[in-house]
């Protein structure tokens, strides 16, 4: 059970990491048109 | 404080969104503003009463639902920049429209909405493991540094979610508080302090006054919830208000120039000048009234003149602004631009229409601000009760009250389902100067039309052909139709139409047309015979000959040579192809019909019949059409005037709503509720179908948010809702009113189809 010590903390700072991850997904736009993706691949150019 | 305020006097900016005018000589503006940070109704209040008590402030009035602030000031008294300086004291900010929809304020907007509802969102779901433990378990079987390692791990992870993703309610309610008043983020911001404090008083100190129990996981939970809705809500409001945002804001910012060698550079629009070259790619609004370059144009001008199939525009032809180019890439003369077009009136136009509140609008809003006193009151009487019998649940207790009870439901059902019906109307080409308009119009049970340019063409068509002996009824109207196409008189225009593709006569050029005003046409033939078209006493026909072809109190016109009399063609007011279908599809809906025309009686009576309404009254001068109008209200009969906008100003203010059929008026001119552009008679019945549809998704509206503060306030007030059940309840039933309103922006009814085959 010792390991919780560790493993709790870990998961606080894994939190922050992803939303960290999410925080630079966000600013890079890759939010902004969710639906673009989907049309580009239809569109020959 | 350095700031931008002055950016907004300068006189080109202050132009692209401000009417200014004279009254009594004293200097208006009217400007139209968009207002940013609002989330609800009290903040609409806040604004409004900021300005109002300025020096050179007439009127202020904020739309809660668009946004939108229409100022009445006087620019000799103050200025523009001491009036956004003076907003954004309280904590809102004045944007000039275009600038708070261009791309980049909007993305900024929906990023930042996105990044707080993350990391509310991410946070409560680790939060809820955390509590899990202690759902599952009996108390004592989790040792005890681990519970308190679970909690210390839990409050961390709230941290961010109330001190970050938490700032738009907090933010909001103390605004409100500033100004001493309740607004609707008051009672979820007290929620989410009071929990939070509460549970980190019990996290370092568990023996402590705060109690053992933490609510880190419910806290987390309704935050997130309620920021979910506010997200929807802003993607949904974009629809709605989008609607007609969107048509608003169609001119493209930046457009092809071409330069005098030839070659092409970006510029922004507001850099055009008259008279400039511009290319436009498939699918883009054309910048400027102008005038078409190449070799032609496919043009979908629906917004414009309510005509939803593209039409070609060849070399020459004129296009309007705000209209789209649909096929390949055009060249174009700009002619006009800005404030100068028609899409500019159109613009001005429906943005006072979206800044207006209606009456069941104002009517929520003034229950609201009471209703959230009640609701803190109840909040701190449910934890005072609750206290007394189970202190661990007061708390819950009271901040599902808070969070539960938020009338934002009831604030936004009135606005968000006219709004987004206008847009759906105007997208049609039917514009709406009101939005009370809809409550009008869906309790109508009479339509009253003018006679000219309503049930009938403003133009002439031919009706009958009357000729010599020896000449053929295609003969002579070819010759008239080759001398009328060189008039523009209506009578002319009718005949020259009738004739196209008429060869009764083989080749024949006429020569020395010439055109007497008033009184007709002549031509010289082929043989040297001199060829006349207008009345009889031009034409040189007796009244004798004249009266022998008397077909009642059509207007005639006349054709003879030097033989006399050639032939006499009969006109008639050419009736609106779906004139009768429309009259039909209004009494299928229980609506009567009337018709009040200025014409003699034989002439109305001839159209009434055979449009089929069910009275008329005829002969009447603008005086006793209002007097006629008026007689049929102080029946009790609610009645909707159509006219053409222009002659009948009177009699349409007096009616209790009304519309202008066709564009004869100018916009900023017509005096009535609708105009619809297209000048079918049909889109008086769509328009009717689409306010009782409105009127009736309004209902539903108010009826389910009022329902669902009757119902979750007592639960609550009871203890059966905990606050995750509460933030998901406020922010659903706000959603749910959106979507409701939604549905009325996907169609107008596309006509009557089924009213019109029910009829035997």
């Amino acid at each position: 059970m010792d390991v919780l010590y560790l493993l709790i903390p870990i998961s606080v700072l894994l939190v922050f990491a992803i939303i960290g991850v999410f925080w630079w997904a966000l600013q890079k736009g890759q939010f902004d048109n969710i639906e673009r993706e989907g049309d580009r691949i239809l569109r020959g150019d | 404080m350095t700031d931008n305020f002055g950016v907004l006097d300068d006189p080109v900016e202050l132009r692209e969104f401000t009417d200014f005018s004279d009254v009594d000589g004293t200097p208006t503006a009217v400007s139209v503003l968009m207002v940013q940070g609002m989330y609800c109704a009290a903040c609409a209040d806040t604004v409004e009463s900021a300005l109002q008590h300025l020096p050179g402030v007439e009127r202020a009035h904020v739309h809660a639902a668009t946004r939108r602030l229409t100022l009445h000031w006087n620019p000799a008294l103050t200025s523009m920049s001491s009036l956004a300086r003076a907003v954004g004291d309280t904590g809102y900010r004045l944007l000039p429209i275009q600038q708070a929809l261009s791309i980049s304020e909007r993305l900024r907007e929906t990023r930042q909405a996105l990044w707080r509802l993350f990391v509310a969102g991410f946070c409560s779901m680790q939060v809820m493991m955390y509590a899990w433990p202690a759902y599952v378990t009996e108390p004592g079987e989790i040792p005890a540094d681990i519970d308190q390692l679970l909690r210390w791990a839990s409050w961390v992870l709230s941290l961010p979610v109330v001190f970050f993703a938490s700032g738009p309610f907090f933010s909001s309610a103390w605004r409100d508080l500033k100004h001493g008043r309740v607004g609707m983020d008051t009672p979820v911001s007290i929620g989410i302090l009071v929990t939070f404090i509460a549970s980190s008083g019990s996290t370092f100190d568990p023996t402590g006054p705060w109690g053992y129990e933490v609510w880190f996981d419910s806290l987390t939970m309704f935050v997130f919830f309620l920021l979910g809705g506010r997200y929807l809500e802003l993607k949904a409001r974009d629809r709605t208000a989008g609607a007609l945002d969107s048509l608003m804001n169609r001119l493209p910012e930046v457009c092809d120039l071409q330069k005098p060698d030839g070659s092409f550079e970006a510029v922004s629009i507001r850099r055009l000048a008259t008279g400039d070259v511009v290319r436009l790619q498939a699918g883009q609004a054309f910048p400027g009234d102008g005038t078409v370059l190449s070799e032609s144009a496919t043009v979908d001008e629906a917004l414009l003149t309510g005509e939803s199939r593209p039409v070609i525009r060849e070399r020459g032809g004129a296009v309007v602004a705000g209209s789209f180019n649909l096929g390949g890439p055009v060249l174009l003369r700009v002619d006009k631009l800005g404030r100068d077009t028609r899409f500019a009136q159109i613009v001005s136009l429906m943005e006072k229409a979206s800044t207006e509140k209606p009456r069941l609008a104002i009517l929520v809003d003034r229950i609201a601000a009471p209703f959230l006193v009640a609701v803190l009151v109840a909040a701190a009487f449910a934890a005072w009760y609750w206290w007394q019998i189970d202190p661990n649940k007061a708390l819950a207790v009271a901040v599902a009250v808070l969070i539960v009870t938020c009338p934002c439901a009831l604030s936004l059902a009135t606005p968000a389902a006219m709004l987004s019906s206008a847009g759906a109307l105007a997208r049609r080409g039917i514009l709406l100067r009101r939005l009370q308009a809809f409550e009008s119009l869906a309790n109508i049970n009479a339509v009253v039309f003018d006679k000219t340019g309503t049930l009938t063409h403003d133009r002439l068509v031919l009706d009958d052909v009357h000729t010599r002996a020896g000449v053929s009824r295609d003969q002579a109207l070819e010759l008239a139709g080759q001398m009328a196409a060189g008039s523009l008189h209506p009578v002319s225009r009718a005949l020259a139409s009738a004739a196209v593709g008429l060869d009764a006569i083989g080749p024949e050029v006429l020569t020395d047309m010439a055109e007497l005003a008033g009184q007709g046409m002549q031509a010289l033939r082929a043989d040297g015979s001199r060829l006349r078209l207008g009345s009889a006493a031009f034409c040189g026909v007796s009244v004798s000959e004249a009266a022998a072809t008397d077909a009642g109190d059509s207007p005639r016109v006349y054709l003879s040579d030097e033989q006399g009399w050639l032939a006499t063609f009969t006109l008639q007011e050419g009736l609106r192809d779906d004139a009768q279908a429309a009259v039909a599809a209004l009494r299928a809906m229980g609506v009567r019909t009337w018709l009040l025309s200025g014409d003699r009686d034989a002439a109305a009576q001839l159209v009434g019949q055979a449009v089929g309404v069910d009275h008329v009254i005829s002969g009447a001068s603008p005086e006793q059409k209002l007097a006629e109008v008026s007689a049929l209200q102080a029946q009790g009969i609610k009645l909707a005037m159509v006219g053409d906008g222009l002659n009948d100003g009177p009699v349409l203010a007096r009616a209790d709503t009304s519309f202008a059929l066709g564009h004869a008026a100018p916009l900023a001119q017509a005096q009535s509720d609708y105009v619809i552009q297209g000048g079918e008679v049909m889109d008086v019945v769509r328009t009717l179908q689409q306010a009782r549809c409105t009127l009736r998704i309004v209902r539903q509206n108010l009826m389910w948010a009022a329902t669902y503060n009757l119902v979750c306030v007592p639960l609550a007030l009871f203890g059966f809702m905990p606050p995750w059940l509460a933030g998901l309840g406020m922010a659903g039933s706000s959603l749910l009113v959106i979507g409701n309103a939604l549905r009325l922006a996907s169609k107008v009814p596309s006509g009557s189809s089924d009213t019109v085959s029910g009829k035997p």
